[in-house]
């Protein structure tokens, strides 16, 4: 028992910061059928605006979570209206091809400013923990849920409550009758994928809190986001947030798998990605568009 | 002959000098060639599946992987020939897509892409865990002496060779327009009396088995295979990429876009060591925005700059 709960505590924690994740891929995904696969990159880049902060001003990384984003969600901006914006209703692996490319740039540049150094943030909190009914929290992940959540939050009633909000879900539902209504797709595009980078860049902000900074560091980032807006169903806030706690619970309870088969002895702790994205076939083979995806034309 | 003819004829031209490159005797030269020939029939499998058939696979590297894996497994029990290697490669790929295949492509779109990307992650993971492939430590194979180095530049080339024409020949035949009709349009497919299921499965089939015939000459090549180089991500990336560059649903398209795109990586290497991916990524960029729809989209192109520009226009918000 205290076995499990520990295991499906550690799941939620890890689950919130992969639901971040997701979330930006998966407005990006949804809403103008990008692949965005530089997402990665922008998720390093928070993470190394965070920590260029706390070495050279001491400011929490906390505090700079709502930094990154707005840096982010301006570049982000930019680079939809300047160069994506151009072949965004080309063939999905235009896009695919371009956002690869911009990744390979920005990763280049992030080697050349902050090196492949491994580097780390220590905060006075890294090591804390408490422990609860015989379960152990570490604080830095706990807060990293806790933030996570609240930004889940705040979108969610951010795209369903403004005016900007509407404008970009009916877009996602319907180009040409958004734009008879007097909606400018070209900048609610640029807000969509500002919104996806800042994202980003928040998430990559929280993680310099658990995890160490390379300028690659996002790449495992890329693939668990993409597999878990597809696990949860894609274009919904919804979908992300189910996506990811599923995903985090499922690869937490998979490092418990230990199993010896003719001799061959596997451990969980290296299998869990796999047993997830065993878990993500058995899913999609049941339900095609995702847990929470709804049944679209 | 139309113009598309015309550049698969140059193709096969340049295929023919490709044959004389081990007579420059420089092991540089012959490796990025081998590696130019191995990416092209990655791209030529992928092509197959993605280009002809539409259903974008973000995991042929899987087959490549289980390629290398075959011929070090062989390499272990004694066997080094590439024959073997390549003929094992050819039967497990074809096993394995098959049994894959089957739940897999009945899913459409995107979730079938990230279906696929799961399959190649979790082959990674198998191979890091499982001790009669290496683990994560990898397998050693046989070392290539000098003659092997050019004979497996050959066995790339003729594989390459082999993927180029069974492409051009598939795509000619009722087995290609099959394949053309479910990515235009499956349904009607389908009311055609086209099986869906058996074709798709056909076409991941063939391209997994391109894919893994360099893998399993690759892997004898290298003298070393470990998940790192067997699941490679650029092995994932760049086949895509280069059939967009060159052409997808062409059989010239992955062969322009596989010389093209090594051949640029390779200079911007030699010329800047540090930031050549900042241009090689640059460079891909303005070519996506320039040319969305590939190289081969110009040679069929009738209008000429308007005709160009127009299409352009029709893609920006």
């Amino acid at each position: 028992m205290q076995l499990f709960l520990q295991n499906l505590v550690n799941g939620i924690l890890s689950g919130g910061i992969l639901a971040l994740v997701a979330l930006g891929f998966s407005l990006v995904y949804g809403i103008m059928n990008i692949i965005n696969l530089a997402h990665g990159a922008y998720i390093m880049l928070g993470a190394y605006l965070a920590w260029q902060l706390f070495t050279s001003f001491h400011v929490d990384p906390m505090l700079s979570v709502p930094l990154a984003f707005v840096v982010l969600f301006a570049f982000g901006y930019v680079v939809q209206r300047t160069v994506i914006n151009r072949v965004v209703r080309a063939p999905v692996l235009a896009t695919f091809l371009l956002t690869f490319a911009l990744s390979l740039v920005f990763v280049t540049i992030a080697l050349f400013i902050w090196t492949g150094d491994t580097r780390g943030v220590q905060t006075s909190y890294a090591g804390a923990n408490f422990t609860l009914a015989g379960v152990t929290v570490p604080w830095a992940k706990l807060l990293t849920l806790v933030v996570a959540l609240v930004i889940t939050g705040l979108l969610y009633l951010w795209l369903h409550r403004s005016k900007t909000g509407r404008a970009i879900r009916a877009t996602s539902m319907d180009v040409g009758a958004a734009q008879m209504v007097g909606v400018r797709v070209a900048h609610v595009y640029g807000i969509t994928y500002g919104l996806g980078a800042g994202l980003a860049g928040a998430a990559g902000a929280l993680l310099t809190l658990s995890y160490p900074l390379t300028p690659t560091m996002g790449d495992p980032f890329l693939i668990k986001g993409f597999v878990v807006c597809v696990l949860g169903g894609l274009g919904s806030v919804e979908g992300a947030l189910v996506g990811g706690l599923v995903y985090g619970i499922i690869s937490s309870f998979a490092t418990q798998f230990d199993v010896t088969i003719l001799g061959q002895h596997l451990s969980g702790t290296g299998l869990q990605d796999v047993v997830a994205l065993i878990v993500l076939l058995l899913v999609l083979i049941v339900r095609p568009r995702g847990l929470v995806g709804r049944a679209t034309a | 002959m139309t113009g598309k003819r015309w550049v698969f004829i140059s193709t096969l031209a340049i295929m023919g000098l490709l044959l004389f490159v081990p007579s420059f005797h420089n092991d540089y030269i012959n490796l990025t060639f081998r590696n130019i020939l191995m990416y092209a029939a990655m791209s030529y499998g992928w092509n197959l599946i993605g280009g002809y058939t539409g259903y974008v696979s973000f995991g042929n590297v899987a087959f490549f992987g289980i390629g290398a894996y075959c011929s070090a497994v062989l390499s272990k029990t004694g066997v080094d020939n590439v024959f073997a290697d390549v003929g094992l490669a050819l039967v497990v790929c074809a096993l394995f897509a098959i049994v894959v295949g089957l739940p897999i492509l009945r899913l459409r779109g995107h979730y079938f892409g990230i279906a696929t990307l799961g399959v190649a992650l979790g082959l990674t993971d198998l191979a890091n865990n499982l001790d009669f492939v290496g683990g994560s430590g990898g397998l050693n194979l046989k070392q290539a002496d000098q003659a092997h180095f050019y004979l497996y530049y050959y066995a790339m080339w003729a594989v390459t060779l082999v993927c180029m024409l069974a492409t051009f020949f598939i795509a000619r035949s009722k087995l290609g327009y099959a394949f053309v009709a479910i990515r235009e349009n499956e349904e009607a497919a389908q009311v055609l009396g086209i099986s869906p299921t058996r074709y798709k499965v056909i076409a991941w089939a063939l391209g997994g088995m391109m894919g893994g015939a360099a893998g399993a000459v690759f892997a004898p090549a290298n003298g070393f295979v470990d998940p790192g180089t067997a699941f490679a991500v650029d092995n994932n990336v760049f086949p895509i990429a280069m059939a967009i560059l060159g052409g997808m649903g062409t059989a010239s398209g992955p062969f322009i876009g596989a010389l093209l795109l090594s051949g640029v990586n390779e200079i911007l290497q030699e010329k800047f060591l540090w930031l050549h991916s900042l241009f090689f990524g640059a460079i891909i960029v303005l070519i996506v925005v320039f040319l969305p729809r590939g190289l081969m989209y110009l040679v069929g192109l009738r209008g000429g700059v308007r005709r160009w520009l127009s299409d352009l226009r029709a893609f920006r918000v």
